[in-house]
């Protein structure tokens, strides 16, 4: 049986190679087959974005899964590595040099954390390593990585709703409902997301009438959060804006609850997790964020990556593991397109990124195209945890 | 201002435990042992997983963490301090142990994960991490304007009255004599036919019980364990209560505790947020510089 197979495999191969020779239709079936492209992912898996970086993993590999087992990139395999970064700036920025200098992968996905894409994403532009962010929302992520310098970096891409888009949505929508009239912001002074995340806020609210009464500042690494929300809540506010990330923002809602507030709270892509939702659970419910991904959606692309992820992991997607299958997919696209060489690393690197540039493919997140600044455009869903680690859609918005 | 002063006085019980292990060894052996905070956060995530990972009941899990922590304790003196002790290193070499004890302790939880070789310690690598609610019964009242929870409020009767336990030992058993005999002299002490290296292991024991103790009490009431409790939240803070207090003063660590505890949760009333951090560390250049033998320095002849 071992003599037939290898002779059938022989025989296929053959095949294979004669259609390459005579221009085979004009694929790159060629070049590809048996060949790997190596994707270096660097997510948070531990640490403060250790709610994040599972769901991006667990989206990516099931991408991997699907493209390989169903003849691969024009017959190349992907080869994904995960590596945890641990939430650290420096750690992120470590792995990523050993990913592009020593592994010499074709391309990146990550970092999780806004604050390590800081230092990562002008470490992949420096050295002409195409990068794929699949959770960072932060300010000047894409395409200004090296800001203040606004020359805009070619190799910097991200899947994920910026925050510029997120906050804003969502603060709209909630103003349209309800017409609050005073807020409160809790926002993480010392990291990029959180902080950034507070700025939009601050600059967004007067547009919709709300007076912001305080803004109060805190340390991510605080366990000791009672002093700032006793603070929040004894100013009364219709609504508490919380900016900030991994556990921290159920905490707050923990607290502000248990002290008997009773209003409304709006965040950022922070909320955006199964994992965050069921850490507030009850105290959560009804907390109002806007996310780039909706487990509902029943458009096919979107419907049959949510029955392949509940079939693979026996439990939901979030909007994470959406953006991280996204991404796995914009560079197989990419890759398929790009007319590799699998010789000459930075060759291939400058191929792929020009090829993600013209990506248009069908997405679990709607119909996927780059704009001109790398950044994405979709529609945006505005959902409300449903306090027991899920969430129900409240409006769903189209971008103009 | 009622729950924001509840709020200050639950942080500082919490200081004031944790700063009182920390004093004691340096009453006794004129040694920072800087590993404390690692044995705060140990306590606490030994405690986690035992209930989590182990199954065991929460009150069994928090005697064996305490036990854990007391056994570190027994590590640091036999791997740090002992060894420099018998070289006549001098203190500075015994600080810098410690420091890499702790560094090492906090990497190996970090580690932590399924199947891995501390698995069975810890498998929440860098995670952050609570008990799930109804781990222990956790009700929360009002009475006015005030949130009272019952795991934030434990707090404050158990610092004090383990406090109270530790001073009423030192002053008036036969225990407590002699390592204040050591502390004093421990040439002398060791002529008059005590056991030094003996009592010196049961400072550190002591100290580090009352470390987990409150690494514990931290975890269970702020819902946050994870490898770096100890690093983010007390480390620095705890030398900052014994300065404010007198180095090797226990009732100076006490009241530091609790003096840091109002200074930070006051300082973001009156201040504002960003200056939690800030005052109370201005408030500690102030000691050194108008008194730096701090508030019960008048008593540092008699240490402990």
């Amino acid at each position: 049986m071992k003599r037939l197979h290898l002779v059938s495999w022989l025989a296929a191969a053959l095949v294979v190679a004669a259609c390459g020779s005579t221009g085979g239709g004009g694929t790159n079936a060629n070049s590809y087959s048996g060949k790997t492209i190596k994707i270096g992912a660097i997510l948070s898996i531990t640490g403060a974005g250790g709610v994040y970086g599972p769901q991006s993993r667990d989206g990516a590999n099931l991408a991997v899964k699907q493209i390989n087992s169903s003849g691969g990139v024009n017959g190349a395999q992907i080869a994904l590595t995960i590596n945890d970064d641990a939430s650290d700036k420096a750690q992120s920025a470590q792995v990523a040099q050993k990913l592009i200098q020593s592994e010499q992968d074709l391309a990146l996905l990550g970092p999780t954390l806004s604050n390590s894409a800081v230092a990562v994403h002008p470490l992949a532009e420096s050295l002409k390593t195409p990068i794929l962010a699949v959770s960072t929302t932060g300010i000047h992520i894409v395409p200004d990585c090296n800001f203040p310098d606004t020359k805009p970096c070619k190799y910097v891409f991200r899947d994920s709703l910026g925050e510029e888009t997120a906050i804003p949505t969502n603060i709209k929508s909630y103003a349209e409902d309800s017409k609050p009239k005073t807020g409160v912001l809790l926002v993480a002074q010392d990291d990029k997301f959180s902080s950034d995340g507070g700025t939009i806020v601050q600059n967004t609210v007067a547009q919709y009438n709300i007076n912001l009464l305080k803004t109060i500042k805190f340390n991510k690494a605080e366990a000791d959060l009672s002093p700032y929300v006793t603070q929040a809540v004894q100013a009364k506010p219709d609504v508490i804006f919380i900016t900030s990330l991994g556990g921290i923002p159920a905490k707050i809602m923990t607290e502000a609850r248990k002290q008997g507030w009773q209003g409304q709270f709006l965040g950022g892509n922070g909320f955006n997790t199964a994992t965050v939702s069921a850490q507030a659970a009850g105290a959560g419910k009804g907390a109002r964020s806007a996310s780039a991904w909706y487990l509902g959606n029943s458009f096919a692309s979107n419907k049959d990556f949510v029955d392949a992820y509940k079939a693979e992991y026996s439990k939901d997607p979030d909007q994470f593991s959406a953006q991280g299958y996204t991404a796995i997919k914009i560079l197989a696209d990419a890759a398929k397109r790009a007319n590799l060489t699998f010789s000459d690393v930075a060759g291939d690197r400058d191929k792929l990124r020009t090829a993600m540039e013209s990506v248009n493919i069908q997405t679990p997140l709607g119909p996927f195209q780059f704009t001109a600044n790398h950044d994405v455009k979709q529609t945006v869903w505005v959902i409300a945890m449903d306090g027991v680690g899920g969430f129900t859609l409240v409006h769903e918005i189209k971008q103009s | 201002m009622d729950q924001q002063l509840l709020n200050a006085i639950f942080i500082g019980s919490i200081y004031a435990l944790f700063a009182v292990g920390y004093t004691l060894v340096f009453g006794v052996l004129d040694i920072l042992n800087l590993a404390h905070s690692a044995v705060f956060m140990f306590g606490a995530a030994i405690t986690y997983s035992l209930v989590i990972n182990h199954g065991q009941a929460f009150w069994v899990a928090c005697i064996l963490g305490i036990a854990a922590s007391a056994v570190l304790g027994l590590v640091i003196e036999h791997v740090c301090l002992r060894p420099l002790r018998r070289r006549r290193a001098p203190p500075i070499a015994a600080l810098i142990s410690t420091v890499g004890l702790a560094l090492i302790i906090v990497a190996a939880i970090e580690q932590g994960q399924k199947g891995s070789l501390f698995g069975w310690l810890w498998v929440d690598g860098a995670n952050s991490v609570a008990f799930p609610a109804g781990t222990i019964p956790n009700p929360t009242w009002h009475i006015g304007d005030l949130t009272l929870e019952a795991s934030k409020v434990a707090v404050i009767p158990i610092s004090i009255a383990l406090m109270l336990a530790l001073g009423y030992v030192i002053r008036y058993t036969q225990v407590g004599r002699a390592l204040r005999g050591v502390a004093e002299n421990p040439r002398a002490a060791r002529l008059m036919g005590l056991d030094v290296d003996r009592m010196i292991s049961l400072t550190v024991v002591i100290s580090s019980a009352l470390g987990g103790v409150a690494g514990i009490l931290f975890g269970v009431a702020l819902g946050d364990i994870s490898p770096y409790i100890g690093r983010d939240n007390v480390e620095v803070r705890g030398l900052a209560v014994i300065v404010l207090g007198g180095m090797g003063s226990i009732p100076g660590a006490v009241i530091g505790g609790y003096l840091l505890g109002l200074i930070e949760v006051f300082a973001v009333v009156a201040l504002g947020s960003g200056a939690r951090g800030g005052v109370a560390f201005a408030a500690l250049f102030l000691m050194l510089v108008l008194r730096p033998q701090g508030l019960f320095g008048a008593q540092l002849r008699e240490k402990i």
